[in-house]
This record gives structure tokens, C-alpha cells and sequence, in this order.
């Protein structure tokens, strides 16, 4: 019978040489690390939230009088919706995390180099549109955190001259954060976000199987080296086959974010659940300890600490800007960070100040 | 005029057409609706002396404050650098907010931090045991 079904699909779509000359000859550097692997598990969270999303969508009420009490009762008479909602929430900060480390060891490794900038590209767009989804994902819950967070952010374009406040009415619906904000960021939550960030993470995939991973900068041999002058899938001195080599590596690590993200739900429920995120938005308070979400307390701080608003917004759309184009500006060949002190010790001092700012901006009166 | 070139002009013309016919539409569709607003008076309760008294008036949260020596005087608690809702103190006798350590005086100047510029100021007067803003 299985060996009948197997034949069948044999026949029809040719999974042997599918298998053999897409996955099991389709090479891959032998020393690749677990950092190779950050970008199918940052698509497994992806996953992880699409699934966790839908089922989310069966109870949430995307409306200002009913929000807050759906999410509620999600959490406590849905029968396991408190699972459903904490997988999704806990997720959503891991995923964060694991494109913060996938880009800062994409820039160690050199990896952004010729040919690979498109890539590069297509992945800051990606963190773009993943922190988009967060932002536009955190005011569903109308909590108080929601509501603050978004009338702040939503206040960023009113830094620029002329169209500035046009632009925020419209981002928002209005002059404050009301329920057609709601609607607005459900809508775009839902339905125009995820076909965005598909088409972008399919140009990505598709970027990274076309070229091939770049081989680690220490054991790069000559012929690696050697400059791009034309298209050619990468080669590599040392390698293994995709399938089931490599893929073994991507599952396990696969398995260790399932099991870190339900590690934090279980003994660590309320790391992504402040109390402001439990309370009902209320428009007629601020709250006084109001914090944005781990991810944007460095910008946060930053805009506390800047006394010109205009000055503060631009500088932050001109570090964007240039982490975009990264890899157009850094055109020099030499891939191995230990032999450019220069650019190493700006990263550092850079990482560092992102730390220091995320650490002050959260424990800041 | 050459029929390629012809063709080109004329294509041209029918995108341009086409976007702006959806572009208006949707950028309409995406303004914010015109929301209700009472643009008369509203009357409100007096403050005691040091005291103040948050109120909405015409959809903006505000506040009035009973300022020693000073009398009365109505602000928007919209602070000016991203929109948060400041508070009155009572004890500093400042106005703060809370998101990004703005603090305005019972004027509604800038003291300190980031805000680009003043609380937004109603005009009022007092009848009897009333305050009328607007």
C-alpha cells in the first residue's frame, strides 16, 4: 500500500530526483556553524506566528469596546487560548532576537559582501516589515502599553515640517489613537503586511539558494576568494550535501527555539507582560512607567535624550538608511572583521551604545 | 511623430491617468474622517487654590489649574514632543510627562527635555462658580 502510494507520487512529481539533485547535491560549505542556521529558524517563528495568528483571529474582536475584553478572554475562557496567544506573543520577541543576532553575525562573517548586497537588502527589509508587524500587533491588545505606544509612534512623523502632521492623521485615522487606528493596524497586522513580507522573504530565500551560503571568512580558500565578476553558484573546497546534512543542523536548531519559547512560557510567563499590558487602554491616562517593547528602547532613549525632535527622528531614518545600504558603501573585498580594526571597533562601540541605550531606556525614570 | 514614439507618449499619458485615478481615490479613502467636534463653550467646575482639575474639552484632553497668585489658566495635556498626556504635580508645581521626561511650568512652557515647544493654551474666564473655556 505505501510503497503503491510512494510509486504514485513517484510517477507524477519525481521526488527521487528532486530529492537527489535539488537537496542531496545542492552543497554546502562543511564549515558552516549554527549562525548559518539562523534564517530558517527565524522563518520557522514566522511560521510559528502565522499559525498561532490564525487561530487568533477566530476570537479577537478588532473593535475599541470589545479588544481588549476578546484578548481577555482568550487568555482565561478559550480552553487553551492562554497557550495559543503566549506562544504567539513569546514568539514574536524571540523572532526579534533572532534577527538581531542572524544581522549582527551576517555583518561578522563578511557575508553581505559582493554578490550577496541584494540579499542583504531583501533581509533589512524584512527586519523592517517584521518590526512593523510588532508595532502595528501590539496595539490589538488595547491595553494601556498599546495605546501609549502607538500614540508615541505614531507621533514620529509630526517631527517633519509641512506634511509631518498630515502624515501622522493618516498613519493613525485622526488626531489621536482612536478605534479607527485599530482597524487600521489590524488591517494592516492581517491582511497587507504578511503579502509584503512574503514576497520579500521568497526574494530572499531565493537569493540565498541561487547564489549559495558564503563559505566562514577564516577558512575561505583562494578559489573562494577569487572576485565576482560574473554570475556563478558559489563553490566550495569543503562541503556537504543540503540534504540531510545541513537540514539536520537547521531542525535541531529549530527544535531549541520551540523549546526555548516554551521554556519562557512556562517559567518566565510574564517577561513580555508588563502590567501596563494588562491593564484597558485608557486615553484619558499615561501611564507613568510606560516602556515600548525591549527592541525599541534604544531609539526611545535616544529620543528622550535628543532635545530637537526633528533632529532626533532624522538621525534614526539615517542609521535605517545607511544599515539598509550597508553593503553598497562597504565595498572592500576583504572579508575576515579581525583585519579591518577600524570598521570591527565602530561595530563594537556601536553594539555596545544599542546596549547601553536599551539597558538606560529601561530602568530610566 | 513617429508611431513608436506615438505609442510611447500615449501609454505614458494613460499610466499617469491611471495612477493618479487610484492614487486620489486611495489617498482620500486613507484621510482621516472629520470628527465631531463642539466648537462652542463648555463651563467646568472650579479648582481649589493649588489644585487642578483635568477635563476634555472640544476631544482634547486638557487641564485647569488654580495657580497661587495667579489664577486660573486651561492647557492642553497633549504633550508637544509625541503626543503622551502630562500630569500636574502638585508638590514640584510642574506640569511632567510621563514618556519622555517633559516638564512644562504651570504656564505651559517648556522647562526641560525634549518638547519642541509650549502646551497649547485655552482661553477662559470665570463666571460665578464656573469656568468657561472656549
Amino acid at each position: 500500500m505505501w510503497q503503491k502510494l510512494k510509486d504514485g507520487i513517484e510517477i507524477r512529481i519525481g521526488l527521487t530526483d528532486l530529492i537527489e539533485n535539488r537537496l542531496r547535491q545542492y552543497r554546502v560549505p562543511s564549515d558552516t556553524n549554527i549562525f548559518y542556521t539562523l534564517g530558517i529558524v527565524t522563518m520557522a517563528a514566522y511560521v510559528v506566528q502565522a499559525i498561532t495568528g490564525y487561530f487568533l483571529l477566530m476570537y479577537y474582536v478588532p473593535h475599541s469596546e470589545h479588544a481588549f475584553r476578546s484578548v481577555q478572554d482568550i487568555m482565561t475562557i478559550i480552553p487553551f487560548g492562554w497557550f495559543v496567544r503566549m506562544v504567539h506573543m513569546v514568539a514574536a520577541n524571540l523572532m526579534v532576537a533572532l534577527l538581531f543576532i542572524h544581522f549582527i553575525s551576517i555583518f561578522f562573517m563578511g557575508s553581505y559582501k559582493k554578490p550577496r548586497e541584494i540579499t542583504w537588502l531583501a533581509g533589512g527589509l524584512l527586519l523592517l516589515v517584521t518590526l512593523a508587524f510588532c508595532l502595528s500587533g501590539y496595539l490589538l491588545p488595547w491595553s494601556q502599553r498599546s495605546y501609549w505606544a502607538t500614540t508615541i509612534v505614531s507621533n514620529l512623523p509630526t517631527a517633519f515640517p509641512v506634511i509631518g502632521d498630515a502624515l501622522a492623521n493618516l498613519l493613525r485615522g485622526g488626531d489621536s489613537v482612536t478605534g479607527i487606528t485599530l482597524t487600521r493596524f489590524f488591517s494592516l497586522h492581517v491582511g497587507f503586511l504578511p503579502p509584503v513580507f512574503l514576497s520579500i522573504v521568497g526574494l530572499h530565500i531565493f537569493l540565498v539558494w541561487r547564489i549559495g551560503l558564503s563559505v566562514p571568512p577564516l577558512s575561505q580558500s583562494a578559489e573562494e576568494e577569487s572576485e565576482w565578476t560574473e554570475f556563478r553558484h558559489a563553490t566550495y573546497s569543503r562541503s556537504y550535501p543540503f540534504y540531510p546534512n545541513f537540514l539536520l543542523k537547521e531542525v535541531s536548531m529549530i527544535m531549541l527555539f520551540l523549546a526555548v519559547t516554551f521554556f519562557i512560557m512556562s517559567f518566565m510567563p510574564t517577561l513580555f507582560l508588563p502590567e501596563a499590558a494588562t491593564t484597558p487602554a485608557d486615553p484619558l491616562n499615561t501611564p507613568a512607567d510606560i516602556k515600548p517593547e525591549w527592541y525599541f528602547l534604544a531609539p526611545y532613549q535616544m529620543l528622550k535624550m535628543i532635545p530637537n525632535k526633528f533632529l532626533g527622528i532624522s538621525l534614526q531614518i539615517i542609521a535605517i538608511i545607511v544599515f539598509l545600504f550597508w553593503p553598497f558603501f562597504d565595498t572592500r573585498a576583504e572579508r575576515n572583521i579581525m583585519k579591518r580594526p577600524l570598521i570591527f571597533g565602530i561595530f563594537l562601540v556601536l553594539l555596545a551604545l544599542w546596549f547601553l541605550l536599551t539597558y538606560w531606556g529601561r530602568y530610566s525614570a | 511623430m513617429k508611431r513608436r514614439s506615438f505609442l510611447g507618449v500615449l501609454g505614458t499619458l494613460f499610466g499617469v491617468t491611471a495612477f493618479g485615478s487610484v492614487a486620489y481615490p486611495l489617498l482620500r479613502y486613507l484621510g482621516p474622517p472629520q470628527a465631531e467636534i463642539d466648537a462652542g463653550k463648555q463651563s467646568f467646575k472650579k479648582a481649589d487654590v493649588g489644585d487642578a482639575r483635568e477635563i476634555v474639552f472640544q476631544n482634547t484632553p486638557a487641564i485647569i489649574i488654580n495657580r497661587p497668585g495667579k489664577g486660573y489658566i486651561a492647557l492642553s495635556r497633549v504633550c508637544t514632543h509625541l503626543g503622551c498626556l502630562i500630569d500636574y504635580d502638585r508638590k514640584s508645581k510642574k506640569l511632567i510627562c510621563p514618556c519622555h521626561a517633559g516638564f512644562f511650568n504651570l504656564e505651559g512652557r517648556v522647562e526641560s527635555g525634549p518638547p519642541p515647544k509650549a502646551l497649547t493654551t485655552f482661553p477662559l474666564r470665570v463666571e460665578g462658580e464656573d469656568i468657561i473655556i472656549g
